[in-house]
C-alpha cells in the first residue's frame, strides 16, 4: 500500500517537474509568449478601433428645397441613425466626394416639396463612390430606410401600407465588438495550447534534451501527461485572464450557473489545443516550423469555425465545413453562456469538445511513443 | 567593382540556398502568401448575401413581386421553405432570417389596408443584423416602384462614380495581394538575416575583406529573389484562378517589386534587430492581420474612425494598397495620387536602409 502511494506520489512529482519546467521556459521566451498572445490581442484591438464605424458610411447631405416636405425627408435622414452625416453646398459635397472624406451625396432637388405635392416622380439623388459593394450596398440599403422612415412619420396618411413586424431569435442584440471577443477568446486558447504544448515538446528534440529525459528513470507516459498538463495549465490560466480582462471591461460577463460551463468550455479548448500542440510538436521536432505551422493551424481554424462574422452568413459548403472543426462548438457554447444565459445545445457541444480534446490526446501520446521509439 | 559584385551575387547565392535547403521552411515560405491569399478570402465568402428562408403564405402577384423585389435588395440569397422547415433552418443556424408573407397579403393591398411581413431574424452581431434590418425597407421600397409607382413618389435616384461596381473578392483579394508580400518579404529576409546572428556566421561576414554594404544588398537581394518565386504564384493565383484582371500591368508589377522590396528591407531590419528567427516569426505572423484589418484593406480609410486613419496612415502598407488597387481596378483610395503614395513609399524604402545600415553598425559594434 505505501509503495503503491509512493509511485504515485513519483509520478505526482515527475509531471510537476516536467509542467514547472516546461511553464519557465515558456515564460523565460518573450518571442513565445508573443506568438500566443499577439495575434488576438491585436484583433481585438483592431475590432475596437474599427466598430465604431461599422454601418454608419460618412454621407454629405445637399438640400437645395426649403419646402415643408424637404425639411421632413432632411430631418428623416439625420434622425435615421444609419450614416455619420455632413450637411453641405453642393459645392462642398463634391469636394468632400472627391477627397473621399464621404461614401455618398445625398442632394434633395429644389422641386422637392413641389413634385411631392403634385405626386410626381420624386427622386432624391444619390451619387456613390461604388468602389466595392460593402460601402455601396450599405448606402443602397440605408437611403431606401430612411425614406421609409419619412414615410412612416405620416403615419395613417403614409400611401405605404407593407409594414414590418420583426421578431428576434435571441433576447438582445450583441455589439460587434463585443460578438468578436469569443471567438477571439477562443483563437487564444487554440494558439495558446498549440504553442505552450507544441514548442515544448518540439524543443526537446530540437536542443536534444529529450534524450536525456528518456535516460532518466521516468516513464514515457508520465513524461507525455507532464507535456500535456503544462501547455494545459498556461492555456488555461491564459484564457482565465482574458475572462477576467472581458469581465472588468463588461464584455464578457456570464450569470450564475453559466460560469461553470464557461470554464468548462475554456477547459476543453485549452485541453484541445494541448493535445494537438503535443501531436505537431512530436511530428515536427523544430521550434520554428511549429510556430508557422501552429499560427496557421490556428488562423485557419478561426476563420473556418465563423470566428469573424456570423458562420449563418456564410455559404452553405463553409457552414458544412465548421460542422467539422471543434472550434465551431467551443465559439456556440461560450456565446449561448455569456451572452444569453443559455444552455441551448450545451451537452452537443461538450460532447463534441471533449471527444476532439480525447483524440488529440491520444494522437500526441502515440506521436510522442513513436517518435521516442525510434 | 567587380570584387563588390562578386560579394553581392555570393551572399545571395548562399542566402537563396540556404532557403532551398530547409524543405520544410521552403514549401511554407513559397505558398505562404498564397496560403494568406486564401485565409483571408474566407473572410469575405459569405459578402453581403443574407442567407433567407422565405414563406410563401400567399403566392397572389403582389406577393411574387414583393419577393421579387427581396432578390433585387443586393442583400439577401433566398430560399422558398416551408414555415417548418424555415423555423428548423433558423434554430439550427444554417440562415440568418425568416420573411413570412401573410396569407392575405395581395386581398389587403388590393384593398389599401395596412399589411404586415414578419420578419424573424437571427440577431446575433449588430452589424450583420442591421443590414437585414435595412434589406426590408428597401425590398420594400423597391416593390412600391415596381407596383404603385404613382402612390410612393420618393425614391433613390442612383448615380455611381465608377461604371460598374466591384465584388467583395475582386477588391479585397488585392488588397489581401499587399498582406501576401508583407509577409512573404518579411520572413524571407527577417529569417536570413535572424540566422546569421544565430548561427554565429555574421561574425565571420564581418571579419571579412568584403564592405558591409555589399553584404547587406547581397542579403536583401538573395531573400528578395526567393519572395519573388512566391509574389509570382501569388499574383498568378490572383489573376489567372480569381480572375482579377488588371487595368494596369505594368503598375502592378511596378509597384509589387517596389512593395516586396520594402518589406524585404524591413524583414531584414527586424532579423538584424532581434537576432533570432522567432520573434521574427511571431512579428510578422502577429502583425499581418491587424495591418489588414488597418490599413485600407476594405476601402478608403477616410471612411473609417479618426483612430483609424492616424494608425493606418504610419504604415507603408495603406500606401501599398492604395497604388495596387489603382493598378488592378483604377481605383483612387486617398488624395495623394499615384506619385505621392509612390514617393511616400520611396521615403520610407530610403529611410528604412538607412535604419537597417545604422543597426547593423551598431550591432556590430556591440558585437
Amino acid at each position: 500500500m505505501f509503495a503503491g502511494q509512493n509511485k504515485f506520489l513519483q509520478v505526482l512529482r515527475i509531471i510537476w517537474a516536467i509542467i514547472k519546467k516546461d511553464v519557465v521556459v515558456w515564460l523565460r521566451n518573450p518571442a513565445n509568449v508573443a506568438a500566443t498572445v499577439l495575434p488576438p490581442i491585436s484583433f481585438l484591438l483592431v475590432q475596437a478601433l474599427g466598430a465604431a464605424a461599422v454601418g454608419r458610411s460618412p454621407v454629405a447631405l445637399v438640400n437645395l428645397d426649403n419646402g415643408p416636405q424637404a425639411v421632413q425627408i432632411t430631418s428623416s435622414i439625420v434622425n435615421a441613425n444609419v450614416f455619420r452625416i455632413f450637411q453641405a453646398t453642393p459645392d462642398q459635397a463634391k469636394t468632400l466626394l472627391k477627397d473621399l472624406n464621404v461614401v455618398a451625396v445625398i442632394t434633395i432637388p429644389a422641386d422637392f416639396s413641389q413634385r411631392f405635392q403634385s405626386h410626381q416622380p420624386d427622386p432624391i439623388d444619390v451619387t456613390v463612390n461604388n468602389l466595392n459593394l460593402d460601402f455601396t450596398n450599405d448606402i443602397r440599403r440605408a437611403v431606401p430606410d430612411a425614406i421609409t422612415q419619412y414615410y412612416q412619420a405620416q403615419g395613417g396618411s403614409s400611401p405605404i401600407r407593407v409594414g414590418l413586424v420583426e421578431a428576434d431569435l435571441r433576447p438582445r442584440d450583441i455589439e460587434l465588438f463585443q460578438y468578436a471577443v469569443i471567438p477571439t477568446t477562443v483563437m487564444l486558447l487554440l494558439i495558446g495550447g498549440l504553442l505552450t504544448a507544441g514548442l515544448a515538446t518540439a524543443r526537446e528534440w530540437e536542443t536534444r534534451t529529450i534524450k536525456e529525459i528518456l535516460l532518466s528513470p521516468a516513464q514515457s507516459g508520465v513524461i507525455i501527461a507532464g507535456k500535456v498538463l503544462a501547455g494545459f495549465i498556461t492555456t488555461f490560466i491564459l484564457g482565465l485572464l482574458v475572462l477576467s480582462i472581458g469581465y472588468i471591461l463588461g464584455y464578457t460577463r456570464p450569470e450564475g450557473v453559466y460560469w461553470v460551463s464557461t470554464l468548462v468550455i475554456v477547459a476543453l479548448v485549452a485541453l484541445f489545443g494541448s493535445g494537438l500542440g503535443v501531436t505537431l510538436g512530436a511530428l515536427i521536432q523544430r521550434i520554428r516550423p511549429m510556430i508557422a505551422v501552429s499560427i496557421n493551424a490556428a488562423l485557419y481554424l478561426f476563420f473556418l469555425s465563423g470566428g469573424v462574422g456570423v458562420l449563418a452568413f456564410e455559404p452553405v459548403w463553409l457552414q458544412n465545413l465548421a460542422a467539422f472543426i471543434p472550434l465551431t462548438y467551443g465559439t456556440h457554447a461560450l456565446q449561448m453562456a455569456v451572452f444569453y444565459s443559455s444552455a441551448d445545445l450545451l451537452g452537443r457541444d461538450i460532447a463534441v469538445l471533449a471527444g476532439s480534446a480525447v483524440l488529440t490526446l491520444a494522437l500526441g501520446v502515440l506521436a510522442m511513443r513513436r517518435r521516442i521509439a525510434s | 567593382m567587380s570584387n563588390t559584385l562578386r560579394v553581392i551575387w555570393a551572399c545571395a547565392r548562399k542566402d537563396i540556398a540556404m532557403a532551398l535547403t530547409d524543405r520544410l521552411a521552403t514549401i511554407i515560405g513559397l505558398f505562404l502568401p498564397v496560403n494568406f491569399l486564401i485565409l483571408m478570402s474566407l473572410f469575405v465568402l459569405g459578402g453581403g448575401q443574407a442567407p433567407t428562408a422565405v414563406v410563401m403564405n400567399d403566392r397572389g402577384p403582389y406577393a411574387q413581386a414583393f419577393v421579387n423585389a427581396m432578390s433585387r435588395a443586393h442583400s439577401f440569397r433566398l430560399m422558398p421553405s416551408s414555415a417548418a422547415q424555415a423555423q428548423n433552418l433558423i434554430n439550427q443556424g444554417r440562415i440568418v432570417a425568416v420573411v413570412t408573407i401573410p396569407p392575405d397579403f395581395d386581398t389587403r393591398l388590393q384593398q389599401n389596408q395596412p399589411v404586415n411581413v414578419g420578419v424573424e431574424i437571427n440577431n446575433l452581431n449588430t452589424d450583420f443584423t442591421n443590414d437585414i434590418r435595412r434589406a426590408v425597407p428597401l425590398s420594400i421600397t423597391l416593390f412600391y416602384a415596381s407596383q404603385f409607382p404613382n402612390l410612393v413618389t420618393v425614391t433613390p435616384s442612383e448615380h455611381d462614380f465608377y461604371p460598374q461596381d466591384t465584388d467583395y473578392i475582386p477588391y479585397l483579394s488585392v488588397s489581401i495581394l499587399v498582406i501576401a508580400l508583407m509577409i512573404g518579404g518579411l520572413l524571407q529576409a527577417g529569417s536570413a538575416s535572424a540566422q546569421e546572428w544565430e548561427s554565429g556566421t555574421m561574425k565571420e561576414l564581418l571579419l571579412s575583406p568584403a564592405q558591409r554594404w555589399a553584404i547587406l544588398v547581397g542579403k536583401m537581394l538573395g531573400a528578395f529573389l526567393v519572395s519573388l518565386v512566391s509574389a509570382l504564384i501569388v499574383l498568378a493565383v490572383l489573376i489567372f484562378i480569381v480572375g482579377v484582371h488588371p487595368v494596369h500591368w505594368g503598375e502592378v508589377l511596378g509597384f509589387s517589386l517596389m512593395t516586396l522590396f520594402i518589406f524585404i528591407v524591413i524583414g531584414t531590419l527586424i532579423g538584424t534587430l532581434f537576432k533570432n528567427r522567432q520573434p521574427v516569426l511571431a512579428l510578422s505572423f502577429g502583425t499581418a492581420i491587424p495591418l489588414f484589418f488597418l490599413s485600407g484593406a476594405f476601402g478608403p480609410i477616410s471612411f473609417t474612425t479618426s483612430a483609424i486613419q492616424f494608425i493606418a496612415k504610419i504604415f507603408p502598407v495603406y500606401y501599398a494598397i492604395a497604388l495596387m488597387q489603382h493598378a488592378f481596378h483604377a481605383f483612387t483610395l486617398n488624395t495623394l495620387g499615384l506619385s505621392g503614395n509612390l514617393l511616400v513609399l520611396a521615403a520610407y524604402a530610403i529611410g528604412l536602409i538607412v535604419l537597417v545600415t545604422i543597426v547593423l553598425e551598431r550591432s556590430t559594434s556591440v558585437h
